[in-house]
């Protein structure tokens, strides 16, 4: 493969993922959360184009299109709940919501 | 056979789903005439499953593969999801002009599930894995009780997008390490490769989404709030069908990965015993019905990765079976709860009290399903155990069978408090007895006759079972 090892990228991929896990555990804000994990999706997108580079394959890419698609799909889905759940409540805040025990 | 026969039960499912999403175009709501045509459409669903029993092939580039196993597993789903409209004669937890968008979403779940039991390409997977769980996360919040219900589906989601993370990156670790995209490839790749760090935690991480569906160990904290906050038909959904569905390609990664020596076996030990430990534990200090359920599930999850973690032919048989055995219990538990909650709230365990007076065949429903959950011979419940011990001692595992068995017996405890609630507390007011529609006594009679007559003669479903097992390997 051209250039770039693909240890190095791979340790890109974790990074993004790592601070993706940070914002998600560490933020107190559902938007914040939902933008976290979208973080950790594209961590993991880049090691899969990486790996596609280095086995010379198309599959890894076709995976990322779908992570694309399917984190569009996340965020409509998880976005529609929080809208929601703000016009109902007044808060963004996830430990308001500790209702079921 | 052409690739269209091949993939009919699918397209019947999404069929049927197409129907609903036009009658949620309907501007008048009826609830008797949505739930008559969820109820004919899941019978036929259950037929086209049964029709397509022996269909073998692949589809779509090998990313497909229609086989024996794949099949038993979609009659299964068929079955719990025809099993689950049962319950939904009067749904009184969802308000009516949302009747025809939660028969929508069963459907697409149930279409999701068994394009995950024949998935082989990690791509499928991954998309069959998040379009089942999408449909579940607004399944849940569509019930009356709306600020319990959005607090749960907000949980749900939140764990969930997490742990699909999590697998997606376990996915790309394995892909990078091996440049295997199907679940042959990598059975292929992986003997030689098991040693590598990158393969055992890639593998590790990927199996981490299959977990948040079984809601096992680290991944089970969802399961009481969804259980809680959902309506009742949707938790009995979540609780049966689409636990199915992650048994189902779990036991197709694990007959993949077999030989990568025994580090999984481990990983998958710990986890066992953790989901039984944990949910068993918790479920003792419950007093909400459902939630008590929820926790007897995570109990139950870890039974099955006992099957799973023998990694023998016998193993797989074995989980096979408490898969079928599991849909049949859970559902008859929640079939008394729906009866008893008559008017779609959530009921405490005490509330059963005096249950065996108002409605006999209830009761006994309640306690056959509950003993047969607890392993109580003569039950199903106690043959599925049977066969999962069974191979999982002869596979060397004899402390973990000893630390189940232990959980069996705490577990014990508080099936038999529920039972005690029905049969020997009094209520304060005496309730009427209750008027409950025929149908509802014959699916309880059926219910419990399948229960314990299968618990004797389980046989011809285990000659299933080990025939679908076997389909696998091929």
């Amino acid at each position: 493969m051209a250039g770039i090892p693909f240890g190095h990228v791979l340790a890109l991929s974790g990074i993004l993922v790592a601070l993706g896990v940070a914002c998600a555990t560490a933020r107190r804000n559902l938007i914040m959360i939902l933008l976290g994990v979208e973080i950790m999706l594209n961590g993991a997108s880049i090691a899969f184009a990486a790996a596609a580079l280095r086995w010379q394959q198309l599959e890894g890419q076709a995976f990322v299109l779908f992570i694309i698609a399917i984190a569009a799909a996340e965020v409509s889905v998880g976005l529609a709940l929080i809208v929601h759940l703000y016009h109902r409540t007044g808060s963004l805040d996830p430990e308001k919501f500790n209702m079921l025990k | 056979m052409n690739g269209w026969a091949l993939f009919g039960p699918e397209l019947f499912v999404f069929g049927a789903a197409l129907v609903f999403l036009a009658l949620c175009l309907v501007k008048s709501p009826s609830p008797r005439r949505d739930f008559m045509v969820a109820l004919s459409l899941a019978a036929l669903v259950v037929v086209a499953g049964l029709a397509a029993l022996k269909a073998q092939g692949t589809l779509f580039a090998e990313a497909y593969r229609v086989d024996l196993f794949s099949q038993v597993f979609k009659v299964l789903l068929a079955l719990g999801l025809f099993l689950v409209i049962c319950l939904c004669s009067r749904l009184n937890g969802v308000e009516a002009r949302h009747h025809p968008e939660f028969y929508l979403l069963l459907f697409i779940c149930t279409l999701a599930m068994m394009l995950l039991s024949s998935a082989v390409h990690l791509l499928s997977i991954y998309i069959a894995l998040e379009l089942s769980s999408y449909s579940l996360y607004v399944l849940v919040s569509l019930r009356r009780a709306r600020q319990m219900a959005m607090e749960a589906s907000l949980k749900f989601f939140l764990v969930g997008i997490t742990a699909s993370a999590v697998m997606l990156l376990g996915l790309a670790l394995l892909y990078g390490a091996t440049g295997a995209v199907t679940v042959h490839e990598l059975a292929r790749i992986l003997p030689g490769a098991a040693d590598r760090p990158l393969v055992q935690v890639g593998l590790m991480l990927t199996l981490c989404g299959f977990f948040f569906k079984l809601a096992v160990f680290p991944f089970h904290v969802w399961a009481p709030d969804v259980y809680q906050g959902a309506a009742h038909p949707a938790t009995a959904f979540i609780a049966t069908a689409s636990k199915i569905g992650a048994v189902a390609v779990l036991v197709r990664l694990a007959a993949a990965s077999e030989e990568s020596g025994t580090y999984l076996a481990h990983a998958l030990v710990a986890l066992s015993i953790l989901s039984m430990t944990v949910g068993n534990l918790a479920a003792i200090a419950q007093k909400d019905l459902k939630r008590m359920f929820a926790y007897s599930s995570i109990a139950q999850a870890g039974y099955v990765l006992i099957g799973i973690l023998s990694m023998s032919p016998d193993g797989y048989a074995a989980a096979i079976f408490y898969c079928l055995a599991l849909l049949v219990m859970k559902f008859t538990g929640f079939l008394v709860l729906v009866a008893v909650a008559f008017d779609g709230a959530n009921i405490e365990i005490a509330e059963l009290a005096g249950l065996h007076r108002r409605s006999p065949l209830l009761a006994m429903a309640l306690m056959t399903s509950l003993f047969s959950l607890a392993g109580i011979p003569p039950t199903i419940g106690f043959t599925g155990k049977f066969l999962i011990f069974n191979a999982a001692i002869a596979q060397g595992h004899l402390p973990l069978v000893l630390i189940a068995m232990v959980n069996v017996v705490i577990s014990l405890y508080y099936y038999l408090m529920v039972v005690k609630a029905a049969y020997l507390l009094e209520p304060a007011l005496d309730p009427p007895p209750m008027q409950l529609p025929a149908a509802v006594n014959v699916l309880a009679v059926a219910l419990v006759a399948f229960m314990v007559v299968f618990g004797v003669y389980p046989q011809a479903f285990i000659e299933m079972a080990r025939f679908a097992a076997a389909a696998l390997l091929k």
